[in-house]
C-alpha cells in the first residue's frame, strides 16, 4: 500500500456559527496537509476552535468555507472519533458498545464479537466485556470508547481531549498505550489536548492554536526519536519543545515569536 | 433476594388482614349479604361461574381489549411523538389539536365513542386507546427531545440508516419516559375497559358487574370486583417485570 502524502487536505477551512446574538467564528481559515500515519497533536486555549475542526473534519458539521479532502478511498466511515466524554450507550454492555460499529454495518455476530474482545483486551478492559458503562469508571469508560472508535478500523483517529477525564499516571498508561495501537496500525491520529507534555510526547508534529478568533498560530515537527518512553521525557529536546510549546500559547495572538 | 421475600410477606399478611376483616364484618357483626356477601359466599359464586367457563369468557374479554388498547395506544403515542420531534414544523401544526384531545376527558366521550364506533369491542377498545394513548404520547415527547446531542452525533458520525438510530439509539435512550407514561396508561386502560363495559355489550367484567348488580347477586358483584381487582394486579406485575428487563440498565428500577 503506497503512502498517502495527503490523507488529509485542509486548505483554507474556516467556520462561523450564528448564534442568537450575531455570529462567532469559530476558526478562521486553516491550511495544514496531514500524511497518512501521522499523528498529529493540537493545543490551543479554550474556545480557540479545536472540537470545531475535529468536527469539519469528520463531517459532523460543514465548514462555512475552504475545502477538506479525506484520502480514504470511498469508505463509508473514514473516521473513528473519540469524544471528550465517552458518549457509550448506557444500556449495552461493554462488549455491545465496541461491537457496534460493527453491528450497525452488517459485519456477523461472531466475527464482531472476536474484533470486540480483541480490542478490549487491547485497552485493558478484559473480564469487563459485559459490564454496563455505569459499572465502570470514567477512565475505563474512555477507555472502551477508544477500542469502540477502532473496532470498524477507520483509517482517520479524530480524539477530542479523550484523556482529560483520567488521573495522572492512568493517563501516561493510556497515552503509551495509544502510541502502541497507532504503531501497530498505522492509523493517522489528530488528539485534542490540553496538555503540552502530552502533544509533544505522541505527536510527529503539534499544532499551536490561539483563541479569539481561533486560528492556527504554528505548526512545531517534534523530531524526537521513536518509540518512546520514559527515556523520551528525559530528553533534553523534549523538555525545549514543552517550553517553546507553552511560550507559544502564552504569547497573545498575532504577536510574532 | 431477602427484600423480594420480606416484600411478599408483607402482601400476605396485608392480605390476611384484610380478609379477616371482611370475614368478622359479615360473620359476628353479621352484615347482610345484600349488602356484603361473606369471603365464603363470594368465593363459591367465583369458583361457580369459573367451573361454567363464564368467568374466563368474561376475564378473557376484558383483558384482550386492555391489551389491545394498550399495545395500539403505545404504538401511536411512540409513533406520533417521534414524527413530531423528528419534524418540528409538524409539531406546530399537531400541537393545538393534541392539547385539545388531550385536555379533552375520555370518559366523557366513552358515550360518543359508542354512538361511533356501535356496542361492540371497537367502542372499547377505542375508549381505552384514547386514555393510554396520551400519557404514553407526553412520556415519549419527553424521551425523545431529551436525547443527548453526543447520541446525535455518534449516530451521524456511524452513519446510521433512520431505523437503524431509532431502533438503537432513540427508543432506547426514550424508554424510561416512555415507561412513566406507560404506567399512568396501564391503570386508565383498566379504568376505561370496566367502564365501557358497563356501558354497552353483554361480555367483560364491567359487564358481569352489571349484570349482578340489576340481578341482586351481590356474591357475584363482589366476584366481578374481585377479579378486576386481580387483574390491575396482574397488570402492574407484567409491567414491572417487563420493565426491570428493559430498564435494568439504568440500575435504579430493582425493587
Ligand atoms: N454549535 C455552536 N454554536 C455556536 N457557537 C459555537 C458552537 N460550537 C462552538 N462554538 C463557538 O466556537 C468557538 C470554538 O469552540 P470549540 O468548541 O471548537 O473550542 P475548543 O477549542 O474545542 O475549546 P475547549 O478547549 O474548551 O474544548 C467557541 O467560541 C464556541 O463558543
Ligand atoms: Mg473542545
Amino acid at each position: 500500500m503506497s503512502q498517502s502524502e495527503r490523507m488529509i487536505d485542509i486548505a483554507g477551512v474556516h467556520k462561523t456559527f450564528v448564534a442568537d446574538h450575531g455570529t462567532v467564528t469559530a476558526l478562521e481559515p486553516v491550511s495544514i496537509t496531514i500524511k497518512e500515519g501521522e499523528f498529529i497533536s493540537i493545543v490551543g486555549p479554550s474556545g480557540c476552535g479545536k472540537s470545531t475542526l475535529l468536527r469539519l473534519i469528520s463531517g459532523l458539521d460543514q465548514a462555512s468555507g475552504g475545502s477538506i479532502k479525506l484520502d480514504v478511498s470511498g469508505r463509508k466511515r473514514p473516521v473513528g472519533f473519540v469524544f471528550q466524554e465517552p458518549v457509550l450507550l448506557p444500556w449495552k454492555t461493554i462488549i455491545d458498545n465496541v461491537r457496534f460499529p460493527l453491528d450497525t454495518s452488517g459485519i456477523s455476530r461472531g466475527q464482531g464479537d472476536k474484533t470486540a474482545l480483541d480490542l478490549i483486551k487491547m485497552v485493558g478492559l478484559a473480564g469487563f466485556e459485559k459490564a454496563l458503562p455505569r459499572q465502570l469508571s470514567g477512565g475505563m469508560r474512555q477507555r472502551a470508547a477508544i477500542a469502540r472508535a477502532l473496532s470498524d478500523d477507520p483509517p482517520i483517529l479524530l480524539m477530542d481531549e479523550p484523556f482529560s477525564a483520567v488521573d495522572l499516571l492512568t493517563r501516561d498508561n493510556l497515552n503509551d498505550e495509544l502510541l502502541r495501537i497507532w504503531q501497530s496500525t498505522g492509523k493517522t491520529i489528530l488528539l485534542v489536548t490540553h496538555s503540552v507534555e502530552e502533544a509533544a510526547y505522541l505527536a510527529d508534529r503539534v499544532m499551536v492554536m490561539t483563541a479569539r478568533p481561533g486560528k492556527l498560530k504554528c505548526v512545531h515537527n517534534v523530531e524526537l526519536l521513536r518509540p518512546r518512553g520514559e527515556e523520551t521525557k528525559l530528553d533534553p529536546a523534549y523538555h525545549a519543545l514543552v517550553a517553546q510549546l507553552r511560550r507559544d500559547l502564552r504569547t497573545p495572538a498575532g504577536e510574532a515569536h | 433476594m431477602s427484600g423480594r421475600f420480606s416484600a411478599a410477606i408483607d402482601y400476605t399478611l396485608a392480605l390476611a388482614v384484610l380478609l379477616f376483616a371482611w370475614w368478622l364484618a359479615t360473620g359476628p357483626m353479621g352484615l347482610p349479604t345484600y349488602l356484603l356477601p361473606s369471603p365464603l359466599r363470594t368465593w363459591n359464586a367465583l369458583v361457580t361461574i369459573a367451573l361454567t367457563g363464564e368467568l374466563w369468557r368474561h376475564l378473557g374479554f376484558t383483558l384482550q381489549n386492555i391489551v389491545l388498547g394498550l399495545i395500539l395506544g403505545c404504538i401511536a403515542g411512540i409513533a406520533i411523538a417521534y414524527v413530531m420531534t423528528r419534524f418540528p414544523k409538524l409539531a406546530v401544526w399537531l400541537d393545538g389539536p393534541l392539547v385539545i384531545l388531550q385536555t379533552a376527558p375520555k370518559i366523557a366521550l366513552a358515550p360518543l365513542f359508542i354512538v361511533w364506533f356501535g356496542f361492540g369491542v371497537l367502542s372499547k377498545i377505542v375508549l381505552i386507546f384514547s386514555l393510554v394513548f396520551f400519557p404514553v404520547f407526553v412520556g415519549a415527547v419527553a424521551g425523545f427531545r431529551a436525547l443527548d446531542p453526543k447520541m446525535k452525533d455518534l449516530s451521524k458520525l456511524l452513519g446510521l440508516s433512520s431505523i437503524q438510530r431509532f431502533r438503537q439509539i432513540e427508543l432506547p435512550a426514550a424508554m424510561p419516559e416512555i415507561f412513566v407514561g406507560l404506567k399512568i396508561g396501564a391503570v386508565q386502560a383498566l379504568v376505561g375497559a370496566v367502564l365501557a363495559e358497563w356501558m354497552s355489550g353483554k361480555v367483560g367484567l364491567g359487564y358481569l358487574m352489571t349484570f349482578a348488580s340489576a340481578t341482586y347477586k351481590t356474591p357475584l358483584l363482589f366476584a366481578a370486583v374481585l377479579m378486576t381487582v386481580v387483574l390491575g394486579l396482574l397488570l402492574h406485575v407484567a409491567l414491572t417485570i417487563l420493565e426491570r428487563r428493559l430498564l435494568s440498565w439504568k440500575g435504579a428500577a430493582r425493587g
